[in-house]
């Protein structure tokens, strides 16, 4: 069964290939002058400046986190490329107007860049290195008085709103990689659901790292008005280099009183090949704040890709009657290591969270839930219920689980289960005797313990994260 | 917890060779190899700095308030009436050792030197021990709990000129519990009691470790330091049951280090019960160093006030077939605060585990306060592990149950408070302790607030 499985779990990077296309990049390393560079390249208003200088000089004296339990040769920030952007030579009215050689490489990727082809009208933002190339169905959109557009766009058109928020979740100084990322960002996706409106279509990223020894420091921000509500999708790939990239974003979530929202994430970088050569350093943080009564942030994650992810979407629950959500699924294989989970911050009454976690390990991987449930003691009536299961295929990987329960109010209730377990060879027999072979069956076990999971996503997400998940671990039975 | 509470480093350091002050005036061991151990300890000390909230081990245990009392190293027993001590004894115990400020008090044990019984059971202090059965403790002694990167445990070792010590010898039962009694008298004084258990091949014993404070008229609920060690070591089909019972002073502090050695298809119980101390911290390592063995660590917390009780346990599973089960109860109440960390490994090639942890914890009062981090750490794929933890109150339909059968409200949550307790007290296999544990948790639940 082990050669079975084996067969099933190496499956080649299928976005691994470079798109040629002219680039503009800035000289490698970082210090106030390139930051100043990016910043008058993308017209920035003198604000936004010092919010970037002021965390270059907090990032300065911060040191790299040591404490998680993923392992790396020394990242050297000075070899990296701040600002990578395709060269475009006017401003775009149209999709019709984008870099044909773009196009194709989004077609390759399976992202609907052609409006009349969006799948189920999906509205979408494609991110190519450090700037956003193209934002569909944005007139739609603004009819509702949705905004949705790239960061850069949103900060000259919309400044009173980015300056109201951004950094408002994720402070410049909040840790290491959020300082570097305030201090670099470059682009990223900007949604702004207004009072009372509910989003009329589903609002999706799509990341892509090209360039070789770029870093990618994306900004999101997404606020939700009193009783707004929306559901926004995010995917990435990278091309497969021996090299390392660092991809260091920032996402912030702000959801006012009776306002919703869902986040869902495939991430899908470059994991190295098989000898743990290469892969993205996967190094985000992401947070949402409750912070109006029954607001209400879900963040759900299947996460494939990068050699190392390290990031905890977490939910501050301010508000009262606040919900957050978090379900997880991580599949590591060959050298990949993950160290991921949530932190759920209980600050108003009767809030509640719910945290599903499911680690699935492979190869040499080394996958981990780290957790914090942290119930304040404003925090009356607060509820959490959390899961966390590990499935491990094979001998030379590692499972691990560090929740951390803090409870300082005595009305709380605090649940935490974890459980492990493997493909059992008497599962395996009864598929095998029911007439399923070993490499459905396994898809089969696979996607039953992801389950509770890949419920969460959106139809046509749910769709890609089973052939992801599949299709990483599928292979000839021979 | 704040990090402006915490000791300097430099300032720590101090501490620990302040506590180190009366070593050079304990008798020098005539044995070369113990000499040594402890030099190497005192080394250490030195080295070593307090540890602080900045340390992950000790994040949620601020022991900053212990660097702020200064202890000095008890050098003369207090002499104790047998009268006074007999409160302590276990009925069921018929061999027991008692240190009184860390030091052996012959007058009030009853030893088993071993050879002059046919069974050959020793329960003797080390001192007695040594000269007929240093071979059998040599291999052992200090070699089971490190002291390389732990400032307690280093200082424990630096004062290790006595212990007591319990071997049994090959496919021995011993029918009756062994009773460790150490009885705190003096204030302001650091104690550093030692134990060694060793039960060869297919041998059974209960030990019960019991740490008390006899107050003394002339001082009431004043502060003294506790740092023990113990080191248990089980051979092959061996059969220990351990029994830990914390109830020292309220304004007391308890560091304790166990480290317990399993041999193959070896079985290892263990119930420790913490009611004492301003301060307690209880590191249990199980290691699991041959296939097939098992070990059921059961705990309970039971603090209020500004007590704080911190259990980190460790079960290492390194080789295969191994089993462990653990549940923690934590009752909190008071503004006290429970931490409990515990950490379960597999390591690679441990196929067959089978490990289950459970943590309940019971908060009473809108200030009682709990930390807890049950972890897992897997690197073997067939493997059976899961862990569960929760914090919540008493059932308000349990307690209206108990309310429309005639009780008080206060009456029903006592009861309620206590059977949750009970169910881990149940667990000690010696009668007349678990009633006296029953009665004390039972009065100490009815004046929880």
């Amino acid at each position: 069964m082990s050669a079975v499985l084996q067969n099933l779990v190496n499956q080649p990077y299928k976005h691994g290939f470079v798109t040629d296309i002219e680039s503009e990049v800035a000289p490698k390393g970082l210090n106030e002058d390139i930051i100043r560079m990016i910043s008058s390249k993308k017209k920035e208003p003198e604000w936004l400046l010092e919010f970037r200088l002021k965390s270059y000089q907090a990032w300065l004296k911060m040191t790299e986190p040591e404490w998680q339990n993923c392992h790396h040769p020394k990242i050297d920030y000075q070899a990296i490329s701040y600002y990578a952007a395709p060269k475009i030579k006017a401003k775009l009215n149209s999709i019709d107007e984008v870099d044909p050689e773009l196009l194709r490489t989004f077609e390759k990727l399976g992202v609907p860049l052609h409006e009349r082809m969006a799948l189920a009208g999906v509205a979408v933002d494609v991110i190519f290195d450090s700037v956003s190339v193209a934002t569909t169905y944005k007139h739609k959109l603004a009819e509702v008085g949705v905004i949705f557009c790239s960061m850069s766009e949103a900060v000259l058109e919309h400044p009173e709103l980015v300056q109201k928020y951004l950094g408002t979740v994720v402070p410049t100084g909040d840790n290491f990689y959020a300082a570097l990322n305030s201090a670099v960002f470059t682009d990223g996706s900007f949604c702004f659901i207004p009072k009372g409106v509910k989003c009329p279509m589903d609002l999706s990223t799509y990341f892509r790292i090209n360039t070789e020894e770029s870093g990618q420091f994306e900004r999101t921000l997404i606020i939700a008005e009193e009783g707004a509500s929306v559901s926004y999708l995010e995917g990435c790939t990278a091309p497969a280099f021996s090299t390392n990239q660092l991809h260091a974003a920032v996402v912030e979530l702000v959801a006012l009183d009776n306002a919703d929202i869902k986040y869902s994430t495939v991430q899908n970088w470059y994991a190295g090949d098989e000898n743990g050569v290469g892969g993205i350093y996967n190094f985000v943080t992401k947070r949402g704040l409750a912070k109006g009564v029954n607001a209400r942030i879900s963040w759900t994650q299947v996460e494939t890709g990068a050699a190392i992810t390290w990031k905890y979407p977490s939910v501050v629950l301010l508000g009262d009657n606040s919900v957050g959500e978090f379900y997880s699924v991580a599949v590591t294989n060959n050298y990949q290591q993950a160290d991921t989970g949530t932190k759920m911050i209980h600050i108003g009454k009767n809030t509640r969270s719910t945290i599903v976690s499911k680690g699935i390990s492979a190869g040499k991987s080394n996958n981990s839930y780290r957790g914090l449930v942290k119930i304040a003691a404003s925090a009356t009536g607060a509820r959490n219920y959390s899961q966390c299961d590990s499935m491990l295929i094979g001998e030379e990987c590692g499972a691990n689980t560090f929740p951390y329960i803090q409870v300082l109010n005595n009305s709380a209730q605090v649940e935490h289960e974890a459980s492990t377990s493997k493909i059992g060879e008497d599962q395996m027999f009864y598929f095998a005797q029911r007439g399923v072979d070993a490499e459905a069956a396994v898809s089969m076990i696979i996607n039953g313990f992801c389950k509770d999971v890949f419920q969460q996503l959106p139809l046509e997400f749910a769709v890609e994260a089973t052939n992801l998940l599949s299709f990483k671990l599928e292979g000839s039975v021979g | 917890m704040s990090d402006a509470t915490a000791l300097t480093p430099a300032i720590a350091g101090r501490y620990l060779e302040s506590l180190l002050a009366g070593q050079p005036q304990r008798a020098a061991s005539p044995l070369a190899w113990l000499k040594a151990l402890r030099a190497e300890a005192v080394e250490r000390v030195g080295a070593l700095r307090l540890p602080t909230t900045r340390d992950e081990e000790w994040r949620f245990t601020d022991i900053s308030l212990l660097g702020k009392t200064s202890f000095a190293s008890a050098l003369s027993a207090t002499y104790l009436e047998a009268a006074d001590v007999a409160p302590f004894y276990i009925e069921e115990a018929t061999t027991r050792l008692v240190f009184v400020d860390g030091i052996y008090a012959p007058e009030l044990s009853s030893p088993n030197a071993g050879s002059g019984t046919h069974s050959g059971v020793v329960v003797s202090n080390l001192t007695s021990a040594m000269a007929a059965h240093a071979a059998a403790i040599k291999p052992h002694l200090g070699r089971h709990a490190p002291f390389t990167n732990d400032a307690f445990a280093a200082q424990n070792t630096a004062f290790l000129h006595d212990a007591a010590v319990v071997i049994v010898p090959r496919d021995v039962s011993v029918a009756a519990p062994v009773h460790l009694l150490f009885i705190a008298t003096q204030k302001e004084v650091v104690s550093t009691p030692r134990c060694l258990v060793l039960a060869e091949a297919g041998s059974a014993v209960t030990v019960i470790e019991d740490y008390v404070v006899l107050y003394q008229p002339r001082w009431q609920e004043e502060a003294h330091f506790t740092n023990a060690v113990t080191e248990v070591v089980l051979a092959d089909n061996a059969h220990v049951t351990h029994i830990r019972v914390q109830r020292e002073g309220s304004k007391a502090f308890h560091i304790a280090n166990c480290a317990v050695s399993l041999g193959r298809a070896s079985n290892y119980q263990s119930v420790s019960v913490a009611l004492g101390a301003r301060l307690s911290r209880y590191n249990l390592n199980v290691m699991h160093t041959a296939e097939g063995a098992t070990c059921a660590l059961d705990g309970l917390a039971l603090i209020s006030g500004r007590q704080l009780a911190d259990t980190h346990s460790c079960i290492d599973h390194a080789q295969p077939h191994g089993t462990s089960r653990q549940l923690h109860k934590c009752i909190v109440g008071g503004s006290a605060h429970a931490v409990f960390n515990g950490k379960v490994m597999v390591r690679e090639g441990a196929q067959r585990t089978d490990a289950r942890q459970s943590n309940r914890n019971l908060l009473l009062t809108a200030k009682a306060h709990i930390d807890t981090k049950p972890q897992l750490e897997i690197f073997a794929s067939d493997v059976k592990c899961t862990h569960g933890a929760t914090v919540g109150q008493l059932d308000s339909e349990e307690v209206f149950y108990l309310q429309s059968r005639g009780l008080t409200d206060a009456a029903a949550r006592n009861l309620l408070t206590y059977a949750f307790g009970a169910e881990i007290i149940d667990r000690i296999p010696i009668a007349s302790l678990k009633q006296q544990l029953e009665q004390t948790v039972l009065e100490q639940t009815a004046s929880l607030p």
